[in-house]
């Protein structure tokens, strides 16, 4: 069996601008990107960075102008991956008229579930994300949260092996995120392979395996978040409490001091750290911890953006 | 077609049905196109004779006219309120074909309609009961071809839906109609247009959908039938006129990038 749930060659998009559509400004750059089984993978990037138009392509909603992909070991054009994949688009909009049950039982119909089949995947899903109680509710009448989780429960009506989730904690308050998340770990749990965009760069540390960062339709990188992120053990991390603002001013190596709330937060140098720690606990304070300096995600992404051009130049492409 | 596909266009269309019953626009025509076949009764007290002919005359008006207002307003919205919406990027990422869903959807407005135009007609026999005329049940003559003649306007509805917005194919629709009910204008265009190639007239005349082809409201009317070879012929050139107009609204929605 291919190792691959879904292997992108030379991806290459371009939408026509101006006046009568005669300029072209590229929206994907030849992406290659190769997503394993079971695994959960993020698509990261800032706003227009190619995300949904990625996922538009692999739906068949837009045509690549190159390139080629293959979803569960098979070719874009057929039909056949599409019973084992679910996908929530940004933003659902779902019909008004319907009901959130009737919703999913539509969508359970296009996959040709037999109606006792479709019924019961339909009372487990709406259990699964809150949605009881609301079951037989008008869909216009529900919160945007509300919509998406109806909108990840028909990406899911087929118990998919495959699931493309684009932004999907968008909209949705923290119990709908924990949720959310909590649902992500059990497909993952159960072998499912998840592949999300999203430009919460948190959701992705939490939950992904590996990331692509994408940038201006251009992969910047792919791998392990481990990998891509340095650890910075010539800086340490200090958090201390109970010492006043004073006691750190006068520290030689320190190079940044926060206060979150009660306690402190300082980078110090390595050298320097046991005369910090020294200071602290002299000055009547605690060390609550100490740890190398790990960069952030968002750290990450934003010294590769400002590094490598403007903020402008990062929104540019549009998706 | 396999069963699978049938199956999928099924959906879609039970969808569509349900989405066009819960409107609330659909019960307001349905109501005072009711209102209108009603005030034939009182239209026929201001007669001294023929008060059946005027019941019956205004009945089948009302049905072909709050029908075409029907198809159009609802066929319109049928694929391009889907796409400004994005409320079809999920299902289309499902094994449901664009021309599935298309057809699906042609498929739904047609059953509103039928089931539109069959209210309406027992709404105008049951008027003719009440005043004592026998129930004709010729008046069919003339409700089926007005039917197929509305899913002609359902298919180019939808046509255009595909390809522009609800008030461009409002527009687009309702011109073709119109020029289709005044084909014979067309035809005489060399009256009034000497030096227009006979050639380019004939062909404007065959390629415009004759919606008097569909119109035997008179005759029935008068108490006449319409011979069964007629109504074959009629039913005929709605089967080929509807199939390719829908054939290229697929070729059309195929193409077409949902952004």
């Amino acid at each position: 069996m291919n190792d691959a749930a879904l292997e992108i060659t030379g991806l290459t998009k371009s939408f026509r601008v101006g006046f009568l559509g005669r300029e072209r400004r590229p929206v994907l750059r030849g992406l290659d990107l190769a997503v394993r089984r079971g695994e959960v993978f993020g698509y990261l990037g800032p706003n227009g960075s190619g995300k949904t138009t990625t996922l538009k392509i692999l739906m068949g909603l837009l045509r690549p102008d190159r390139g080629s992909a293959r979803v569960l070991g098979e070719p874009l054009e057929s039909a056949g991956w599409r019973h084992r994949i679910g996908f929530l688009p940004e933003h659902p909009y779902l019909y008004d008229y319907l009901t959130a049950s009737e919703y999913l039982d539509y969508a359970g119909r296009l996959f040709g579930l037999a109606a006792p089949v479709r019924a019961e995947r339909s009372r487990d899903l709406l259990r699964l994300l809150g949605l009881t109680r609301s079951a037989n509710l008008p869909l216009r009448r529900f919160s945007k949260g509300m919509t998406q989780r109806v909108g990840i429960a028909q990406a899911l009506i087929n118990d998919p092996e495959l699931v493309f989730l684009d932004e999907p904690m968008s909209g949705l308050d923290p119990i709908g995120r924990h949720v959310v998340r909590g649902l992500i770990v059990d497909l993952k749990s159960r072998g499912k392979t998840v592949f999300f965009s999203t430009h919460i760069l948190s959701d992705a540390e939490t939950l992904c395996d590996r990331v692509a960062l994408l940038r201006s339709g251009e992969i910047l990188k792919v791998g392990r978040l481990d990998e891509i992120l340095t650890v910075d053990v010539a800086h340490m991390e200090v958090l201390a409490s109970g010492v006043a603002e004073a006691a750190l001013q006068s520290l030689p190596g320190v190079l940044r001091r926060h206060a979150i709330g009660e306690r402190w937060r300082l980078e110090v140098k390595e050298a320097g750290l046991g005369a910090v720690v020294g200071a602290i606990e002299a000055a009547g304070g605690r060390v609550l911890s100490v740890q190398p300096v790990r960069q952030s995600l968002e750290d990450y992404f934003f010294n590769e953006v400002v590094a490598s051009g403007s903020l402008d130049q990062a929104w540019e492409a549009g998706d | 077609m396999g069963s699978g596909r049938l199956r999928r266009v099924a959906a879609v269309a039970a969808n569509t049905f349900r989405e066009s019953v819960r409107e609330r626009v659909f019960y307001n025509l349905l109501v005072f196109a009711m209102l209108m076949i009603l005030s034939g009764l009182l239209l026929a007290r201001l007669s001294i004779r023929q008060h059946e002919k005027i019941i019956k005359d205004v009945g089948l008006a009302s049905i072909d006219v709050f029908g075409l207002v029907i198809a159009l307003f609802m066929g319109v919205g049928l694929v391009s309120k889907e796409i400004e919406r994005r409320s079809l990027f999920p299902l289309l990422a499902k094994p449901l074909r664009r021309e599935e869903f298309f057809l699906g959807k042609f498929a739904g407005l047609a059953l509103t309609l039928a089931t539109n135009v069959a209210a309406m007609t027992a709404g105008l026999l049951l008027t003719l009961w009440a005043t004592g005329a026998r129930p004709d049940l010729r008046l069919l003559h003339a409700v089926y071809p007005i039917t197929l003649g509305l899913l002609l306007v359902v298919a180019l509805a939808l046509l255009f839906s595909t390809l522009a917005s609800p008030t461009i194919a409002a527009v687009a629709t309702l011109c073709l109609v119109a020029a289709g009910r005044l084909s014979d204008v067309v035809r005489n265009a060399r009256t009034v247009l000497p030096n227009a190639p006979a050639w380019l007239v004939e062909a404007v005349y065959y390629a415009l959908p004759n919606f008097r082809n569909f119109d035997f409201k008179d005759r029935v009317a008068y108490g006449e039938a319409v011979p069964a070879a007629t109504l074959a012929w009629v039913t005929l050139y709605a089967v080929v006129y509807v199939g390719a107009v829908l054939a290229v609204g697929v070729l059309a929605f195929r193409r077409r990038e949902l952004h």
